[in-house]
């Protein structure tokens, strides 16, 4: 099972996100945690690459999200910036209030809810590649 | 998303309902610019009606406890759903902000700071 959908390098189009989320809730009959967190992912890691690319430059970004069996493989491909995030590095989320910062958090978050990263820069585009395990209901 | 705010008691309770995204977080950043500049009364944000928050409201919640640190106000969510305390767990905010179970729950911790 496949849905793939492409939207700008703009914020306001999270919510297009928002509706492609819908149609999958619907056919894939997904638990409001698993969608919520498939959404978290991919709020995460496509606003990173919109705030990450060059705002008067519009380019595309291309996503698609494949279930096999129990295997959800998600792939976001843009043509913007070089921008590996499996390089990040994660947030120290044991610092006290003072020292607490916001970044890398997102990438984090995204990570911690999915199970195996690839990134790869091919013809002048990043191509990202996670799958999140799903539980059991969803097999 | 919507946000409803309410003045009762020198508290400001700030009740979200929908989604805290990078696409409603600067419209809320707004609301709150004077409580963050100077807080002068306590804040609860009531997350019983927020469906979702990712890292752009987390970030909100952060620069807003930092705010409030220092002077004699008090600053606490309360009545989060399942997914939403899972980011906080995660994230490790949980051991930075205070989150209370019930609106009533920041409401007596106020009562009590008095």
């Amino acid at each position: 099972m496949k849905i793939s959908f492409r939207i700008n390098n703009d914020l306001a189009e999270l919510n297009t996100l928002l509706d492609q989320l819908q149609v999958l809730e619907q056919r894939w009959t997904l638990s409001r945690k698993t969608l919520a967190e498939i959404c978290l992912v991919l709020d995460e890691l496509i606003t990173n690459t919109i705030e990450h690319s060059d705002a008067d430059k519009r380019h595309p970004i291309d996503i698609s999200l494949i279930k096999t069996g129990s295997k959800l493989t998600i792939r976001i491909v843009d043509a913007g910036l070089p921008f590996d995030p499996t390089l990040c590095k994660s947030p120290d989320t044991n610092l006290p209030l003072e020292q607490r910062r916001c970044g890398g958090l997102g990438i984090f978050l995204a990570r911690q809810f999915s199970d195996h990263w690839y990134y790869n820069r091919l013809n002048d585009k990043n191509i990202l590649t996670l799958q999140k395990i799903l539980p059991k209901e969803h097999r | 998303m919507q946000t409803t705010i309410t003045k009762a008691d020198n508290t400001t309770i700030f009740a979200l309902s929908g989604r805290l995204d990078s696409n409603s977080a600067p419209q809320f950043e707004q609301q709150l610019q004077d409580f963050l500049r100077e807080p002068s009364t306590h804040l609860v944000f009531d997350f019983n009606n927020l469906d979702y928050i990712s890292s752009a409201g987390l970030r909100i919640v952060l620069n807003t406890a930092k705010a409030y640190k220092s002077g004699g106000y008090l600053f606490s969510t309360c009545a989060m759903q399942e997914h939403v305390q899972e980011v906080f767990e995660i994230s490790g905010f949980d051991s930075i902000i205070t989150i209370h179970r019930s609106i009533d729950e920041s409401l007596s911790a106020v009562k009590q700071k008095k």
